[in-house]
């Protein structure tokens, strides 16, 4: 068994070294060196799955180190690791060989990554060199052993998969849990992110005083929210027909006859105006104001009218809601709206803001939709666009309920026209002949979201079962488990010790139900013991397991369909995970698990504070880019070779504009074939990366080093020592040099070496990448040079050449990586030695299927380690 | 100060304020003295809109109507606005040369909001701020008194975006609404509605008590690691329990009795030195029966109209925001120095009172053990740089009065910006060095006993002061 896989490895480490023998590679493509990498790739050669040999108590194979890695390593190492000299304070004489009950394993770990990567011994230590058949005979050796310490000590791991819900999970949980249609304003105090960036690490999930507070006061808000008491409220409507306002415009003003002759006028296609489309008749109009009118919303939609406002590209039509709008519930807006033309290089969307003008400098203004709707139908055939708005969560004019008119009451809500529509004679227009605003906006009475907890009943009359009755269908849903009986007769107690303090049933017990969403139930994801675990790691439940699947893949709690499955004992099943899974990454929610992990993986949220973006389009598209990109991977199952490369982009037309790729408009993001002129492909050049990284000004080839090593390669650099030099600004010499020769000065003092010769070289290939990413091929007049020399003489020339570096020689790093990233988001908390065998098992089957997104999720999902505690 | 003349002074400060108080309230103060408690603490920031007089020197209103003083830290002369000060002039320090680094380029009406905040708010657009520096002291020192903090301005609550009527902001950055009649304020502090109160706590009570025995049996089916971890989840419970007791104990603790036939409890802004000094004497009052020990108090909007801009008439002048666009009428530098000169006397009058109030429960008087700002966030005509700002006692705190503190290079006679009354200012490139007003929070949060280093985006002291 071990001899051809021995023969393998030795075979693989000479094409390896003929590669890197002078140091260069041979210009090969990206996609020929990713075919070549694969075949050098540890994992693919790996004979068995050694996940699968946890029943067999592994044993330390001493006796082969004995006879063959001990002498190997006394030969190369020795001499600066040993009783003369131990460099890294590392003494290889002394070290333990027994790595499963031994104390050495954190040691051995590092020599086995020293080795694998070819760092050691160092090149220029010729007496010391390594044969490739003695490197292979000990990395292989550890491989085994490594493997079989972490098995070993997979039963004692010291990190707990049991948490409470991170933030965003619990607005996610609330938002579902209540269905309501936006999420409740978050005051909880920012999450700490792990060393590996995930803010859902067990660990640091922290409890405080004050953080309850948060919680009961958000779960009963939100539950208020939820249900409503009494009758319905009359909404308040606003009816703007563009017809009306052409006659009121039109009657009383003479002068509308001048405005009319001009209707043919040049810049007739820039210009916000009233037009009849049948008579041409037309006049100028930019905002209105509109009364509300106390006909119900339900009343018949007029038929469209040749009356239309036309709203240029930037147009603003405002209009002033007086004081009427309420305190609370959402506004509706509906807006009929077509294209003036359908050209297919133009677009336009609509977007609103609500403001106020109090008195003289005191205002403000703000986008209220949350995204940009598009206007894709032609004028002949309007539609309605629909907007949503929570108008408790956005700001209000405080003034608005004054019985005096100053500081001024009104309230205005903007409709802008957000296109890329350029000159020409009949550039893109939107035209608008109908708009109606109407709140508090309900579907139905009572809403949905409170008959979902005050559910039908034959007992409503009777509040004791009732009472019950709406316990245990809420506490179900919020526990993510059914309860006894005696859990909901002990909320019973608690309710009728409530319910003299208020006027209804349904106030008391929505108090009740708040304290059931600050219970450990709701705010932890739990794991219990149970009497009948024999092995361990014990597996969890298949209730546990939905919620640990659903906190995975929607940052949220299982839906009923989960619940019933888990309930039913059904789950696990492998067919019925599969489907689930599938169902899960089709919905719409799946969403939340691309932006939070690629986020958090990433380390995305420095963008916040970067203040170098001033556009705050480009910014926006900055930052959805890599979620965007991740995205498209994860539903076309590609490789996850293509995050270091590939041959197309996923941007929209600002990004897109700033990466010069022609021909893409609209601000939708979508996958574009790219050319390699265009030095784009894959995540690590991504304008949020670069930008991020970046000190303002300039790019920042250390930053960008060490974040390639920490979130790509899951290979972070050890903190500076505390006593490092600072590189000194004040030296006029050092002042003059350009910003890579003061990375190489510095590099070059003997302190820093050990350490910076490992991370500058990778942030050194990005330097055709400025501030902002923009592709630059000088840097004040100066060509850029952007080659470096990795620690082991391994040259990378620029960003081609990193990836080629990265797509021939550290796939199986990357994959790696890769898998524990995704695992530990998976699980919710730190990995550690004890689960390398896991990882490494994953890997595997990983590469086995071509490295496919996807596949990685199934194969996560339905892994020992994430059905186990 | 030793007992005796404890006993003499509080019969004197009875007659003093013109408020005679029962004898409940004495047996308050000695239940106050027993606990952990130390002396009191105490802040308070006044806030004016609309800025200070600022002629050029070769204005003949110069000489008397310019507000910042001349002359160096201690050998400075004050002009006739500040003159009213000159009895309590080893009481107050002077301030030049601070403002928020955020505010410099932004109109002054839009500032009042960001002086105890230092937030970027802008000019437009969207609106966020922070956390105030009288909320930060509130969250630290409010756990001695039944009120964290008492906000009032004469508009009351919180007005808009921009144009706050409020100087306090929460945690959230979302404005802490004002109150501005003093018969609500009197009752607030001094009249009992606990019945609703009680009825919610003991709801909350039995809400903690359910939840400890709900996680207890969670507890149980967890494994040892896991247990540790819902611990906390347990204290934080408990400690949320401990806050219940503290608030349970105010409700039963007697408010304090004071008479209110000498206080003028309906007087409205448009009797403006009368509600001025009601207002203040509120303050006082709760200062004094250790009610709360952080107040903010706003006086009128920036860009004022109506009443509320009307506490000019105190010394026979129109609206006060109208005063500064007048600055180059007749007789108009007088003007608006007149009504600065006549803010900074109510200012002085309740700094004299709480120096002559021994502190009932600890070292000094009262004002020893209070640090109380006055000032604006704007200087010249809707110029936010160079804040106006005064300050008063603190001496047991650690502040050393006295002094006229120049921060800051480059406008050491204030003239930057002096004698303006267009736009320009605030649109002009700043030439001058001034200091973040943060630094000076951060001392005070310090000296209040806030462990911190930082407030607004600024950290470190000044150390002058």
């Amino acid at each position: 068994m071990k001899l051809p896989r021995n023969a393998l490895l030795l075979m693989l480490g000479t094409a390896w070294t003929l590669l890197a023998a002078d140091g260069q590679q041979a210009p090969i493509s990206l996609e020929a060196a990713r075919e070549q990498g694969r075949l050098k790739s540890r994992f693919l050669k790996a004979t068995k799955d050694v996940a699968k040999s946890t029943d067999v108590i592994p044993k330390a194979n001493v006796a082969f180190f004995a006879g063959s890695v001990g002498p190997i390593l006394k030969k190369s190492c020795l001499a600066c690791h040993g009783p003369e000299k131990s460099k890294g304070r590392l003494r290889i004489d002394q070290l333990n060989p027994d790595l499963l009950s031994g104390p050495d394993v954190e040691r051995w770990r590092e020599i086995f990554a020293a080795l694998s990567k070819s760092e050691m011994p160092p090149e220029d230590e010729p007496n010391y060199a390594l044969a490739d058949a003695d490197r292979a005979r000990i990395v292989d050796w550890l491989t085994e052993e490594l493997n079989a310490a972490s098995l070993v000590r997979r039963n004692s791991k010291g990190h707990s998969s049991f948490r409470r819900l991170t933030n965003y999970e619990y607005n996610y949980a609330l938002q579902d849990l209540l269905g309501l249609p936006f999420p409740p304003p978050n005051q909880l105090p920012p999450e700490t992110a792990s060393e590996d960036g995930f803010k859902n690490s067990s660990e640091l999930l922290q409890m405080s005083a004050m953080q309850f507070d948060t919680y009961r006061e958000m779960g009963l808000k939100a539950l208020r929210r939820a249900t409503v008491i009494g009758e319905r409220p009359q909404a308040v409507t606003y009816v703007i027909s563009m017809q009306d306002e052409m006659d009121k415009a039109l009657s009383g003003k003479e002068t509308k006859a001048s405005e009319k002759a001009t209707r043919k006028s040049k810049n007739a296609g820039t210009k916000q105006l009233l037009l009849h489309r049948e008579t041409g008749e037309s006049i100028q109009y930019s905002a209105g104001k509109a009364m509300p009118r106390t006909e119900a919303v339900a009343g018949p939609t007029p038929a469209v009218s040749p009356v239309v406002l036309v709203l240029p590209r930037s147009g603003e039509l405002k209009l002033d809601l007086d004081r009427f709008l309420p305190d609370e519930g959402t506004m509706r807006v509906r807006i009929r709206a077509g294209r003036s033309s359908m050209t297919p290089d133009e677009h336009a969307s609509l977007r609103l803001m609500f403001s106020a003008h109090t008195s003289n400098n005191a205002n403000f203004s703000q986008v209220v939709s949350e995204h940009d709707i598009a206007v894709t139908v032609p004028a002949e055939h309007p539609q309605f666009i629909q907007f949503d708005i929570p108008l408790s969560d956005i700001q209000r004019n405080p003034f608005r309920k004054l019985n005096t008119t100053f500081p001024r009451r009104d309230e205005f809500l903007h409709i802008q026209n957000v296109s890329n529509a350029s000159g020409g004679e009949e550039p893109l227009r939107v035209l608008i002949d109908y708009i109606e605003i109407s709140a508090p906006f309900y579907e139905q009475w009572p809403p949905k979201s409170h008959t979902d907890i005050f559910i039908e009943s034959k007992n409503k009359s009777d509040e004791q079962t009732y009472g019950r009755e709406v316990l245990a269908h809420f506490l179900r849903r919020a526990w993510r488990r059914p309860l006894a009986a005696q859990e909901v007769n002990e909320f019973m107690t608690l309710f009728a010790n409530y319910r003299p303090g208020f006027p209804t049933f349904e106030e008391a017990m929505v108090e009740v139900l708040a304290i059931a969403l600050a219970t450990p139930e709701f705010l932890y994801l739990t794991q219990r013991v149970t009497g009948n675990e024999t092995k361990s790691p014990a597996k969890i439940s298949e209730l546990e397991l939905a919620s640990r699947l659903a906190l995975f893949l929607w940052s949220s709690i299982p839906d009923d369909e989960l619940l019933k499955l888990a309930e039913h004992g059904k789950f696990r099943e492998p067919s019925v995970l599969t489907a689930q899974v599938k169902r899960m990454l089709a919905d719409p929610r799946s969403r939340r698990f691309s932006q939070n992990f690629v986020e958090q993986w990433l380390g995305l949220d420095r963008m916040d504070s970067v203040t170098h973006v001033t556009d705050s389009a480009l910014r926006g598209a900055m930052q959805e880019e890599p979620i965007a990109f991740f995205g498209e991977v994860l539903r076309h199952n590609h490789s996850i070779m293509d995050f270091i490369h590939s041959d197309y982009a996923v941007v929209n037309e600002r990004l897109a504009a700033h990466y010069q790729i022609p021909k893409v408009f609209g601000p939708d993001f979508r996958k574009v074939a790219i050319t390699p002129q265009s030095n784009r492909g894959g995540l690590l050049t991504c304008a949020a990366v670069m930008t991020m990284n970046s000190d303002g000004k300039d790019s920042h080839p250390l930053k960008r080093g060490i974040w390639m090593l920490k979130r790509i390669l899951d290979d972070p650099p050890p903190p500076p020592p505390p006593n490092v030099p600072q590189v000194d600004l004040t030296n006029p010499e050092i002042l003059k040099m350009t910003l890579k020769e003061r990375i190489a000065d510095h590099r070059n003092k003997p302190a820093c070496n050990s350490c910076h010769s490992r991370i500058d070289p990778w942030g050194i290939a990005f330097e055709n990448y400025d501030a902002l990413g923009a592709f630059r091929t000088s840097i004040k007049n100066k060509p850029v040079d952007a080659t470096s020399e990795l620690f082991n003489r391994q040259t990378l020339a620029g960003i081609d050449g990193l990836k080629q570096y990265l797509l021939t020689d550290r796939q199986d790093q990357f994959a790696r990586a890769m898998v524990h990233k995704l695992t530990a988001y998976a699980l919710g908390r730190p990995l550690s030695f004890a689960d390398s065998a896991d990882i490494d098992s994953l890997t595997t089957q990983f590469r086995r299927r071509d490295d496919r997104l996807g596949d990685l999720i199934h194969l996560i999902v339905t892994s020992n380690i994430f059905n186990s505690k | 100060m030793n007992d005796k003349s404890l006993i003499m002074s509080r019969r004197m400060f009875l007659r003093g304020t013109g408020l005679a108080l029962a004898l409940p309230w004495l047996e308050t103060f000695a239940a106050s003295s027993r606990g952990k408690d130390e002396t009191p603490r105490r802040f308070l920031s006044v806030y004016h809109p609309d800025g200070v007089g600022l002629p050029l020197k070769s204005d003949p209103a110069w000489k008397d109507w310019s507000w910042f003083p001349r002359g160096n830290e201690k050998d400075f002369e004050l002009t006739k606005v500040l003159e009213v000060l000159e009895t309590l002039r080893s009481e107050v320090t002077i301030y030049s040369g601070l403002s928020h680094p955020a505010a410099r380029n932004v109109h002054g009406h839009s500032n009042a909001d960001q002086y105890l905040t230092g937030a970027p708010i802008g000019g437009q657009g969207p609106y966020k701020n922070t956390i105030s520096v009288d909320q930060v002291i509130a969250e630290h020192a409010g756990e001695f008194t039944r009120h964290a903090s008492l906000v009032m301005s004469t508009n009351g609550g919180v007005g808009g975006p921009r144009g706050a009527q409020t100087q306090s902001f929460n945690r959230e950055g979302r404005p802490v609404p004002a109150m501005n009649k003093p018969k609500q304020i009197f009752d607030l502090l001094f009249v009992t509605s606990g019945k609703d109160a009680a009825a919610r706590l003991a709801r909350s009570k039995s809400a903690l008590d359910f939840l400890i025995a709900n996680t207890r049996s969670l507890e149980r089916q967890l494994s040892n690691h896991d247990q540790q971890t819902l611990s906390q989840y347990l204290d934080a419970v408990r400690d949320t329990e401990l806050k219940l007791e503290k608030a349970q104990k105010w409700i039963n603790t007697p408010i304090p009795q004071v008479d209110t036939r000498n206080l003028h409890l309906d007087a409205e802004p448009k009797e403006a030195r009368l509600y001025f000094q009601t207002m203040y004497e509120l303050v006082y009052l709760a200062f004094l029966s250790d009610s709360t020990r952080v107040a903010t108090f706003q006086l009128g909007r920036e860009n004022g109209e109506g009443p509320h801009d009307l506490l000019s008439l105190a010394v026979g002048l129109g609206g006060a925001h109208g005063l500064t666009h007048a600055v180059k009428n007749p007789g108009g530098w007088q003007n608006l120095g007149t009504y600065n000169r006549y803010q900074a006397e109510e200012f002085g009058r309740f700094v004299q009172k709480l120096k002559d109030t021994p502190e009932p429960n600890g070292r000094g008087n009262m004002l020893d053990n209070t640090f109380a700002m006055h000032g604006s966030a704007s200087s010249s005509f809707h110029l936010s740089r160079n804040y106006p700002i005064i300050s008063a006692g603190g001496k047991n705190l650690g502040f050393t009065n006295g002094r006229y503190l120049k921060f800051g290079k480059g406008n050491e006679d204030n003239q930057a910006g002096a004698g303006i009354a267009s736009d320009a200012g605030w649109t002009s490139k700043m030439e001058v060095e001034e200091l973040p007003l943060s630094k000076l929070f951060v001392t005070v949060l310090q000296r209040l006993g806030v462990e911190t280093d930082s407030f607004g985006g600024e950290s470190g002291t000044l150390t002058k002061v």
